[in-house]
C-alpha cells in the first residue's frame, strides 16, 4: 500500500500496476465483446448493402473517377487513416488500460505549468476511474477515426472524417500530450514537440477543407511556409544558448540532447533498436556541439526552401526533410511504439506527411472539375457530392433526404466505401458510449476493488452478536440494528495507513447510497485494544469527517470483550514489535436486514489512491444497495 | 505575407516564447540558522533516562522511532517503545518521575491527531492518556507536571493542557499569546516548546522577531509575562532562538542560540522559579556548526550534539561547556546521562543501535552494548 499521489496531478494514478492481471483480463475481455458487437454491426450492414444495393452504370466508382481525389489530399487522408488505424492497435495493448495516465500522461504533463497540469489531472483522473471503459473507447474512436478517413475518399463523408480527426487529435493533444510540452522546458522539434497530435489535427483539419481548396498551389504555398516558420522557430530554439543542447556532456551528467536519447534507449525494445539508439545517444555525448549544429542547419535551411514556395527548392527540401525526420524518429524519438505504452508512432511520421502533402499541393495540382468541386442543384434522384458520400443522394433539404424512399435510393445507390465508412461512425459511437455512460458514475469502476482484493466471498450464515459502546458512550447492541443492511468492518483509530483509507470508503459509499442510506448503517469496531477509549474513537471519527455522518458507528469496548468480537469474526489483532502498528486484517461484512451475513469482503484500500477509494466504496454500496433493494 | 503566414509565424513566435521562457529558478538553501532541532533526545529522572532514537531508514514511512530506557541502577538499555502504534512521525518524550514516562505520538502519514501514552513500570505495561491535535515537530512539544497534568504545544501553534487523564483544553494559541503585552514587545513570530516550572505554571518559548530578546514566557495570575533571561550586553542585537525548554528535575532548562551563520553561540540557562532568575551559561561558538540535538540530565546537566559529530556538555546550571571526545559512527547519535559523571552515546543505523559510554575520565567512547531492534519495513507503507 502506498500514499495517494499529491500535488496537482492527484487522480493521475490509479496506484494500480499497468500489468495488473485483473485489469488487463477485464480489459481484454471489454474489447473483444465489444469488437464482436463490432463485427455484428459491420455484418449487418454488409448484408444490407448487398441487399439493397443496385449497381451504378459505369462502375462503382461512377464518376470519380472521371476527376482523381487531390493527390495531397490523398496523401494526407490515407496516411493518417493509417495511423490512426496504427494508433488505435497500439491502444489495444494490455498495458494501456490501467498505465496511461500514470506511466505516459502524468510523465508527460509533469513538467508542465501547473494550470496545464490541473487541466490534464482531470482526463487523467476520468480515466484511471474507468480504466477499461476509457481505455477500450480510446483503441475504437481512434480506428473509427482511421477507418473512416481510408474509406471515405471523397464528399462530405470524408471531410467530415477530417474534421473527426481534428477534433479527436486536439483532445489528445490537449489531455494526452499536454498541449505537446509547448509549455514544458526543454522543448525541441527532435523530441516531437509540438506534439504528434497537433500534426493530426492540422492533417484533419486540411482534410476536412472543401475540395476546391486543392485546385490551387496556394494551399500547398501555405502548408510549407506555416512548416517552414515552425521549422525556423525550432531552429532558433534548438540553438538558443543556455538549453543545454550545444553542451554534449554537462557537469557529470549527459547534456540535454544526449540525456533524452538516453531515457529513450531504457524503453523495453528490440535489442538492435535499443543498440542504435543508446549508440546515438553516447555519439551525441561525445559530439553534442556538432550534431546540435548539423540539427539547427538543416532545420534553417529546410524552413528557408519551404518559406520560399519554389517548387526548384522545396524538392530537395522535402527529401532531406523527409530522411531528418526518418532519422529522429529511429535514433531520437525511438519510434515511440515500444514498451507496452506507446501510444503513437512519435511525432517524425506526421510531420513528414504534413510536408508531402504541401509538395503534392503545390506540384500536382489536379485539374479543374467544377462539377465535383461546386455540384449544382440536381433533380431528386440524382446522388450529389460524389459518390461515396453519407446521405449522399437526393439533394434539396434534409426533411427531403430523410424521406424513406430518398433514404430507400440513398442506401441503393451506396457505394462500399460508404457502408464502411458508416460502420467506422457505429465504431466510434459504439467505443465512446460506454465511456459515456461511465462518466455518469461518480463512483470508480469496482473493476479497480477487484484487482487489488479479488472477488467478494458469498455467505448466507448468521452473524454473531455483539454489544458494544459508540462513539456517543450508548451501548449499542447489533441486534439492534436488524431491519438495516450493515456495513461492518474492524479499525484501529491509531493506524497511519490502511484504516483512514477504509474509513473514507465507508463514508464515500454512504454518500453514494443517496436515498437508500438511511435504511444502511455503516459499522466499525476498533480493532485496537489499547486505544479502545471514546476519546480516540471520537478523535479518529474528527479526523476522518465521520463526526457528523448519521448512520456511522464506531464500536469500543474492554479488550476482553473486543477480543471476543475478533474471535467470532475471525479477525487478527496482533502488536507488533519496533514502533509497527498494531498488524490487523482488513475485511468489510455485509450483513442484511435479517442479521445474516451476506458478503465478506477483503478489504485491504490497496493503493489508497482517489481512484481505488472510490472502488471500494462502489462496491460497497452496490453490496448494500443490493439488498435494500432485495428488501 | 498573406494572412496565413502571418498566423503561422505567431505560432512559431509563441512556440518560441514558450521554449524561451522555461528556464528553471535556483533552488533557495537554508543557512545554518534555519536548521530544526532533531527531536531525538534524552531525559533523565530519578528513576531511570529515556532516550528516543529515529531507527530504520533515514526517512519516510520506513523510519520508526524507538524508545530505550536505562534504570538508574542498571547498566543496559532495553528498547521500551510502546506498542500498538506506528512511530514514524516521532516520539516526544514529556517528562517522568520514577521508572514511567509519559510520550507523544507525533502525526505520521494519514494520523493527524498524536496520541498519548503512559508508562509507570518502565514499560512493561502501558495505559492511554487522551489523544491531542497533533504535536507540533519540536522535541518539547509535550511537557508533564505532577498531578498528572500535561501541556502539548500543537503544530498549528495551538497550547492545550490536561489534568488528570481528562479532556484536553486549549490554553492559548500562537496569535493570543502574541497579542499579550509580554509577546507584543518581542514580537513573537514562532512558539517551540511548551514546559511546566516545577511549581506547576505553564512555561511557553518562541522565537522573538526583536533582537536580543528571548522569547521564555510563564503563565502565572490568569496572564502571560515575559520570562525569558537578559543576555549579556555583548548578544543584545543578536536574534535568539529557543532551541530546548524544558523541565529538568527542579529545574527548567532552556537551550539559546544567539546569532546566525559562523558567529552564532549556544547559551545554556537554568531557571527554578518559573524564570524571575536565570543562571546562564558562557555561550559557546559554533564556529559555522550547528547543534543537531541536545538532551538534558537530572537537575538540568546538558549535553548537545554538534553537526560534524562533535558533542558539547554543560555539567548543570551555570556551568561552562566542555568538548566531548569525537562522538562515536552512525547515522543518528543521542546523548544521553545515566548516571552522574557518565554520558552514553546511542548511535543508530537502520536496525541496530550500538551503545557507547564516556566514563569521569576517560578521553575515549568504550562500546557497552549492541541492541538489534526488530524493525517491521513496509508495515507503515
Amino acid at each position: 500500500m502506498g500514499l495517494e499521489v499529491t500535488g496537482a496531478l492527484p487522480g493521475m494514478n490509479s496506484g494500480l500496476n499497468a500489468d495488473d492481471p485483473t485489469v488487463v483480463a477485464a480489459f481484454r475481455a471489454a474489447l473483444l465483446h465489444q469488437g464482436l458487437i463490432i463485427l455484428a454491426v459491420f455484418a449487418v450492414l454488409s448484408i444490407a448493402w448487398v441487399a439493397v444495393r443496385r449497381p451504378q452504370a459505369g462502375g462503382a466508382a461512377g464518376g470519380s473517377a472521371a476527376v482523381p481525389e487531390p493527390s495531397a489530399r490523398q496523401v494526407l487522408r490515407i496516411g493518417f487513416g493509417l495511423l490512426w488505424l496504427l494508433d488505435g492497435m497500439l491502444q489495444a495493448q494490455p498495458r494501456m488500460a490501467a498505465g496511461l495516465p500514470s506511466q505516459v500522461i502524468e510523465p508527460t504533463a509533469s513538467s508542465s505549468p501547473d494550470w496545464v497540469q490541473h487541466l490534464v489531472n482531470w482526463a487523467g483522473t476520468t480515466w484511471s476511474y474507468h480504466p477499461i471503459q476509457a481505455g477500450a473507447a480510446t483503441v475504437w474512436i481512434q480506428a473509427g477515426i482511421g477507418l473512416w478517413l481510408l474509406a471515405a475518399p471523397r464528399g462530405a463523408a470524408s471531410r467530415l472524417a477530417g474534421l473527426a480527426s481534428a477534433g479527436w487529435g486536439l483532445v489528445v493533444w490537449v489531455f494526452g500530450e499536454s498541449f505537446g510540452g509547448i509549455f514544458a522546458p526543454g522543448l525541441t522539434w527532435l523530441f516531437g514537440a509540438p506534439g504528434a497530435a497537433l500534426a493530426y489535427c492540422a492533417a484533419g483539419v486540411l482534410v476536412a477543407l472543401p475540395e476546391r481548396s486543392w485546385r490551387t498551389p496556394r494551399l500547398g504555398r501555405v502548408i510549407l511556409a506555416g512548416l517552414g516558420l515552425f521549422l525556423a522557430g525550432m531552429a532558433v530554439l534548438q540553438a538558443w544558448p543556455g538549453r543545454g543542447f550545444w553542451q554534449g556532456i554537462s557537469g557529470r551528467g549527459p547534456g540535454t540532447l544526449a540525456g533524452m536519447v538516453q531515457t529513450m534507449a531504457q524503453t523495453p525494445q528490440p535489442r538492435v533498436i535499443a543498440d542504435l539508439v543508446s549508440g546515438f545517444g553516447s555519439f551525441t555525448g561525445r559530439h553534442g556541439f556538432a550534431v546540435n549544429l548539423f540539427a539547427v542547419v538543416v532545420l534553417g535551411v529546410i524552413a528557408v526552401a519551404f518559406i520560399t514556395g519554389r517548387p526548384a527548392l522545396i524538392r530537395p527540401a522535402l527529401a532531406a526533410f523527409v530522411v531528418l525526420c526518418l532519422a529522429d524518429w529511429v535514433l531520437v524519438e525511438d519510434m515511440g511504439i515500444f514498451g507496452g505504452l506507446g501510444t503513437d508512432p512519435n511525432s517524425m511520421i506526421p510531420m513528414a506527411l504534413l510536408a508531402a502533402g504541401g509538395y503534392l499541393a503545390v506540384t500536382r495540382v489536379p485539374a479543374a472539375a467544377p462539377a465535383l468541386a461546386e455540384p449544382a442543384p440536381a433533380a431528386a434522384g440524382v446522388k450529389a457530392g460524389g459518390p461515396d458520400t453519407i446521405g449522399a443522394g437526393p439533394t434539396g433539404s434534409w426533411r427531403d433526404r430523410l424521406r424513406p424512399a430518398a433514404v430507400r435510393q440513398s442506401a441503393a445507390t451506396a457505394s462500399f466505401g460508404t457502408m464502411v465508412s458508416a460502420g467506422a461512425v457505429a465504431v466510434i459511437l459504439l467505443g465512446a458510449a460506454p465511456m459515456a455512460g461511465a462518466q455518469a458514475s461518480p463512483a470508480a469502476s469496482t473493476i479497480l476493488a477487484q484487482a487489488v482484493d479479488g472477488d467478494s466471498v458469498p455467505v448466507d450464515i448468521p452473524t454473531p452478536g455483539f454489544t458494544l459502546t459508540d462513539q456517543h458512550g450508548r451501548q449499542v447492541p447489533l441486534s439492534g440494528l436488524r431491519g438495516k443492511v450493515v456495513l461492518l468492518t474492524f479499525l484501529d483509530p491509531v493506524c497511519v495507513t490502511d484504516c483512514p483509507l477504509i474509513a473514507q470508503e465507508f463514508r464515500q459509499a454512504g454518500q453514494l447510497l443517496g436515498g437508500d442510506a438511511r435504511r444502511v448503517e455503516l459499522v466499525a469496531v476498533d480493532v485496537n485494544p489499547l486505544y479502545n477509549e471514546l476519546a480516540y474513537t471520537q478523535a479518529f471519527d474528527r479526523q476522518e469527517g465521520l463526526a457528523g455522518v448519521p448512520d456511522w458507528l464506531y464500536l469500543t469496548g474492554s479488550p476482553d470483550r473486543l477480543r471476543q468480537v475478533y474471535q467470532a469474526y475471525g479477525v487478527t489483532s496482533e502488536t507488533s514489535p519496533g514502533g509497527a502498528m498494531l498488524a490487523h486484517n482488513d475485511v468489510a461484512f455485509v450483513i442484511d436486514q435479517a442479521g445474516h451475513l451476506r458478503q465478506e469482503l477483503n478489504f485491504d484500500p490497496g493503493p489508497g489512491t482517489a481512484a481505488t477509494k472510490s472502488s471500494f466504496a462502489a462496491q460497497l454500496a452496490d453490496a448494500a444497495t443490493q439488498l435494500v433493494g432485495a428488501s | 505575407m498573406n494572412a496565413s503566414r502571418c498566423a503561422a509565424a505567431a505560432l512559431a513566435l509563441a512556440v518560441l516564447a514558450a521554449g524561451c521562457g522555461s528556464a528553471s529558478r535556483p533552488a533557495r538553501t537554508p543557512g545554518p540558522a534555519a536548521v530544526p532541532l532533531s527531536l531525538t533526545t534524552a531525559v533523565t529522572g530519578s528513576g531511570a533516562t529515556w532516550a528516543a532514537v529515529p531507527m530504520g531508514a533515514a526517512s519516510g514511512a520506513n523510519q520508526f522511532w524507538e524508545l530505550f530506557m536505562i534504570p538508574a541502577d542498571g547498566s543496559q538499555w532495553s528498547l521500551q517503545t510502546p506498542p500498538d502504534i506506528a512511530t514514524n512521525g516521532a516520539l516526544i518524550l514529556g517528562g517522568q518521575a520514577g521508572q514511567g514516562i509519559v510520550v507523544g505520538e507525533r502525526p505520521s502519514l494519514y494520523l493527524t491527531f498524536s496520541a498519548i501514552t503512559t508508562t509507570s513500570d518502565g514499560g512493561n505495561t502501558w495505559t492511554t492518556l487522551p489523544p491531542v491535535s497533533g504535536l507540533a515537530d519540536v522535541p518539547d512539544a509535550l511537557g508533564v507536571a505532577s498531578g498528572g497534568r500535561l501541556i502539548a504545544l500543537s503544530g498549528h501553534q495551538d497550547v492545550s493542557v490536561t489534568r488528570a487523564a481528562a479532556s484536553w483544553t486549549t490554553l492559548t494559541t500562537r496569535q493570543a499569546l502574541a497579542a499579550t503585552p509580554a509577546a507584543r514587545a518581542c514580537a513573537l513570530t514562532e512558539l517551540t516548546a511548551a514546559a511546566y516550572t516545577p511549581a506547576g505554571s505553564p512555561m511557553l518559548a518562541g522565537t522573538c522577531g526583536r533582537a536580543g530578546t528571548v522569547g521564555i514566557f510563564a503563565y502565572a495570575g490568569g496572564t502571560w509575562h515575559q520570562a525569558g533571561p537578559a543576555l549579556p550586553a555583548a548578544l543584545a542585537g543578536q536574534p535568539v532562538r529557543v532551541l530546548r525548554l524544558s523541565q529538568a528535575g527542579r529545574v527548567d532548562v532552556a537551550l539559546l542560540q544567539a546569532g546566525t551563520g559562523p558567529s552564532a553561540g549556544l547559551i545554556g540557562a537554568w531557571t527554578s522559579d518559573g524564570g524571575q532568575r536565570w543562571k546562564l551559561s558562557a555561550p559557546f561558538g559554533l564556529g559555522g556548526a550547528y547543534a543537531v540535538s541536545a538532551s538534558f540530565g537530572s537537575d538540568g546537566a546538558t549535553e548537545v550534539v554538534l553537526s560534524g559529530q562533535r558533542g558539547e556538555t554543560l555539567a548543570g546550571p551555570g556551568a561552562s561547556w566542555r568538548a566531548l571526545p569525537p562522538l562515536p559512527p552512525g547515522r543518528t547519535v543521542t546523548l544521553a546521562l545515566p548516571a552522574a559523571g557518565i554520558t552514553d552515546a546511542l548511535a543508530a543505523d537502520g536496525s541496530s543501535l550500538t551503545v557507547w559510554q564516556l566514563r569521569p575520565g576517560s578521553a575515549a567512547w568504550a562500546r557497552t552494548q549492541a541492541i538489534k531492534v526488530p524493525i517491521q519495513y513496509g508495515s507503515s507503507s
